[in-house]
């Protein structure tokens, strides 16, 4: 038989092996290319004065953000004790009452659908349920909108959790008498503590960068935050605003507010990153 | 990630067959109706019911509400909504054919460009690079998921449209300007722009399950393949590829649902034009950007009736497109073919 | 060299004398002249921080079946594993000494691995045919090493199955894929593949062990056929099928070679206190 020579082969692998090699390298580059851009650009507008003032009209000097700033953690949070009970309670069901049942089922399959749902539909949701019935924006909007982000992150993340946690700690709380309840909440969720925590805290990461879902929920405002019940300020939605207008004071704000919320959610990416990891050993 | 993306479609709804049957039900646990040792179990159990109930609950509600509110539109329209092009709140005539057509194009440059990039990334982290540095790039690429949409607008909108108008788009003018897909002033926001963020938003999601993909090829397969004196490219393409073709389209189709839907980057950079141009240099828009940009300050029922119905399409392109992404992954973690 | 109808004893549970075959005399004339296909010198093996084997010294002999046996994690598959470099695959797996396969050393970093693959074809215990057809298993390697046409392809596929004892059985499947076949005809499968590019060596990991009795028993006809065109290496933990097939054996304990010798010799008069209480399953 008529032998081939390996020298075409090995310059194909040799080029692929380049072009995987430059895919990676393209991916990273874009990667600090944003960050770096972030960090250039948004660093000059981080001044004491970024975190405790209000914001003013373009021009004037000495002006902040504060008001966004504890908007965001104010809905953030709020969204977060909707969305945890709530999906701890699915989760335990998932895990424990409900297995194969076609509800548990179902669950799965719709916490699939709804996590690989654009976050604008959900807005739009969120302002059919409570917008027009309220016949205003407001916070409470926009928390909902968070809430239905994060309630099907929270649920399936703690059914993996739960489920880890070895039979013999549900059987040993059982055998002492102790109700389903009790043993859920006193001895299963303190085994699964580590993985629950990071669950929750990666569902808060990529909630809290959302914008979307409180454009036309929680809308914005340019004043502190006194009531649920009107439109609130956040972060997000100032970004979004202030980046569109011709003002470069007011871009210059949102590359500072940009600022804020990337190392926010990359910090938080990152520990859920880590601390899973120690839990997987 | 590899092990988080096998627990979670182990476990999933669609094949029960998963990660249900692994353990055996924990005692007392099937409450048969009626049995409640302590009347806190049975509140219990009803609570964690509801609970999870909510979830299909929402899907079915957010549907509800979407159709409900594009009744007044569709009364109007009727299909030619989605033909029509124009889209005029003054005239009160909305056609969501530019939107539709922008989502669409958008999305397929993000494909066209991030499935490739994401094999070879993948290919990149599990066969080429050493374990250490498999660890730290797989980390930096994940990251890229991370970002969130808002950011990848600012950088797109202030950093990487001028870098386009300023050398991508001009050397794109230049070599292939004979296509009308590269005619056009060189503006650097546009549908070419958007489709590009667009794809380095989804290379992560794509990537991972790729490369949970080229992992799960068993050991002694991979051994065989390379122990005939095949290069590392021919593995792959010819043996693992194959092998995990279910899992990788179903990854594709991943990210193709989350391309159609992301809202914050494209609205930045797409320039918000409704109107259909044969050239990728053209601003034009997408149902999402349409919804961002609009609908806060839309007035009057029609139009307000008209951007909900918009939500609608998209609602139900993405659930299409989320129902097959998810059978075929499935397949994948339930061990495809070869004798297993 | 004449081809000789062997028949198989049935399978028993216990090893006599009357269990162990002579090597054919004109076989091991051959062999005598010219000399061991694969000797290896002072091979060391690592497994990152852990050394698996030490100083391992063998000489295997060509157109022979030479069995490596002993007990589970004794480094009898790592052995092997080397005689193809496919170690190589994973980063902290590294080999030292010298394998000479007819007076090249293959450690030698300069050695063509796609060559060397090519010479030193491998089964695994595992079948592990390709998601492709069963005429596309048997091509994928003639296409990677020869320049063949359409009709020459054919000619060597048939060949290659026909080699294996599987041709009569996929005939007319050649194109369902290669998975749809039983577990024992897909490890034919494997050897027709692998004897699909003329190979020098056939290594195979315990490849039996995966598959029923009567698949088991043809395979070891098929070995029986094979060796008069191949050296080949069975690592076995069946003593009995080594003693059925092999003409030369090989007893290995914690990473090292206890003894080497005939198989007849090894089962009936084993020189090493070690190997005598393994062949009578005192350990192991």
């Amino acid at each position: 038989m008529k032998r081939r020579r390996p020298t075409g082969r090995r310059l194909l692998n040799l080029l692929v092996s380049g072009f995987a090699a430059g895919a990676a390298g393209l991916g990273i580059l874009v990667l600090v290319w944003i960050l770096a851009g972030v960090v250039q650009r948004g660093v000059g507008a981080l001044s004491p004065a970024f975190f405790t003032h209000l914001p003013a009209p373009p021009g004037i000097p000495e002006a902040g953000l504060g008001n966004a700033i504890v908007g965001t953690l104010v809905l953030t949070l709020a969204a977060t004790a909707l969305a945890v009970p709530l999906g701890l309670l699915a989760g335990v069901y998932l895990a424990e009452f409900g297995q194969d049942s076609r509800l548990a089922d179902n669950s799965r399959f719709s916490a699939n659908v709804l996590m690989g749902m654009p976050s604008i539909i959900i807005g739009v949701f969120a302002y059919a349920l409570v917008v027009l019935p309220l016949g205003h924006f407001s916070g409470y909007a926009g928390i909902v909108a968070l809430a239905i982000i994060m309630l099907p992150v929270v649920a399936r993340t703690a059914e993996d959790m739960i489920r880890l946690v070895p039979n013999t700690l549900r059987e040993a709380g059982l055998a002492l008498g102790a109700p389903r309840w009790k043993v859920t909440l006193s001895i299963l969720f303190r085994a699964a503590k580590a993985g629950l925590v990071t669950g929750i805290l990666l569902a808060i990461a990529r909630v809290s960068g959302e914008t979307a879902p409180l454009l036309f929920t929680a809308l914005n405002s340019p004043y502190w935050m006194h009531s649920l019940g009107e439109p609130c300020p956040n972060l997000t939605v100032t970004i979004f605003n202030y980046a569109m207008s011709p003002y470069t004071d007011w871009q210059q704000m949102a590359w500072g507010g940009s600022l804020l919320i990337t190392f926010g959610v990359l910090a938080l990416t990152l520990l859920t990153r880590f601390s899973l990891r120690e839990k997987a050993r | 990630m590899f092990r988080k993306n096998m627990a979670r479609f182990k476990n999933d709804g669609i094949n029960p067959q998963g990660g249900a049957g692994q353990r055996p039900a924990p005692p007392g646990l099937r409450a048969r109706p009626g049995f409640a040792p302590v009347r806190g179990d049975a509140v219990f159990r009803l609570l964690t019911i509801v609970g999870s109930l909510l979830i299909p609950l929402l899907v079915a509600g957010i549907l509800a509400e979407l159709v409900w509110y594009s009744l007044p539109a569709i009364k109007q329209f009727g299909f030619g909504f989605l033909i029509f092009q124009s889209w005029n709140p003054v005239t009160q005539e909305f056609g969501a054919a530019s939107s539709i057509f922008g989502t669409l194009v958008s999305t397929l440059i993000a494909m066209l460009l991030a499935v490739p990039l994401s094999l070879a990334v993948a290919l990149f982290l599990v066969e080429l690079a050493p374990p250490a540095v498999s660890r730290v790039v797989g980390t930096l690429i994940e990251l890229l998921a991370a970002i969130p949409s808002i950011i990848y607008g600012m950088w797109g909108l202030f950093i990487f449209a001028p870098f386009m108008s300023d050398y991508l788009q001009p050397a794109l003018g230049k070599t292939l300007g004979f296509l009308p897909l590269f005619q056009g002033p060189p503006m650097g926001i546009g549908m070419l722009t958007a489709g590009i963020i667009l794809a380095f938003m989804i290379l992560p999601f794509i990537c991972a399950i790729t490369r949970d993909v080229f992992l799960l090829v068993p050991r002694p397969v991979r051994e065989s393949a390379f122990g005939m004196g095949a290069t590392t490219w021919e593995v792959t393409r010819k043996v693992i590829i194959p092998y995990g073709l279910v899992g990788i389209i179903g990854a594709c189709f991943l990210g193709l649902g989350r391309a159609l839907g992301e809202t914050m980057a494209v609205t930045f950079v797409i320039g918000n034009a409704h109107r259909i141009s044969a050239s990728l240099f053209a601003p034009g828009n997408t149902i999402a950007s349409t919804l961002a940009n609009e609908f806060a300050e839309a007035t009057g029922t029609l139009y307000v009736s008209s951007l909900i119905e918009l939500g609608l399409v998209l609602f139900l392109i993405t659930y299409v497109v989320q129902i097959i992404s998810q059978i075929l992954v499935r397949r994948l973690y339930r061990a495809w073919s070869v004798g297993l | 060299m004449k081809e000789e109808a062997l028949t198989l004893p049935a399978p028993r549970f216990f090893i006599g004398p009357e269990d162990v075959r002579e090597a054919s005399a004109d076989a091991a004339l051959t062999a005598a002249e010219a000399g061991p296909k694969i000797i290896t010198r002072q091979l060391d093996f690592y497994y990152g921080e852990n050394q698996a084997l030490f100083d391992n010294n063998l000489e295997v002999a060509r157109q022979m079946v030479t069995a490596i046996i002993g007990p589970s994690g004794c480094g009898k598959s790592t052995h092997i594993r080397v005689y193809n470099r496919i170690y190589e695959l994973y980063g902290d797996q590294r080999a030292t000494g010298e394998v000479f396969l007819d007076g090249r050393n293959i450690l030698d970093p300069s050695q063509d691995l796609m060559e060397l693959r090519r010479r030193v074809g491998m089964i695994f215990q595992a079948p592990t045919p390709f998601p492709m057809s069963v005429f596309d298993n048997v091509a994928f390697g003639l296409k990677m090493h020869y320049r063949l046409s359409r009709g020459e392809l054919a000619d060597r596929v048939e060949e290659a199955l026909d080699g294996a004892a599987l041709w009569d059985e996929v005939k007319d499947q050649l194109h369902r894929p290669g998975t749809a076949l039983s577990g024992g005809q897909q490890q034919r499968l494997c050897i027709a593949r692998a004897i699909a590019v003329e190979p020098e060596v056939l290594l195979m990991d315990e490849p039996t062990s995966a598959i029923d009795p009567i698949a088991t028993a043809k395979i070891e006809d098929l070995i029986n056929t094979l060796k008069s065109r191949y050296t080949m290496v069975i690592v076995t933990h069946n003593m009995q099928q080594a003693a059925r097939v092999s003409d030369f054996t090989a007893f290995f304990y914690q990473g090292r070679i206890v003894e080497f010798g005939p198989t007849t010799q090894i089962f009936t008069n084993p020189t090493k206190k070690q190997t005598e209480q393994y062949i009578t399953g005192r350990f192991g």
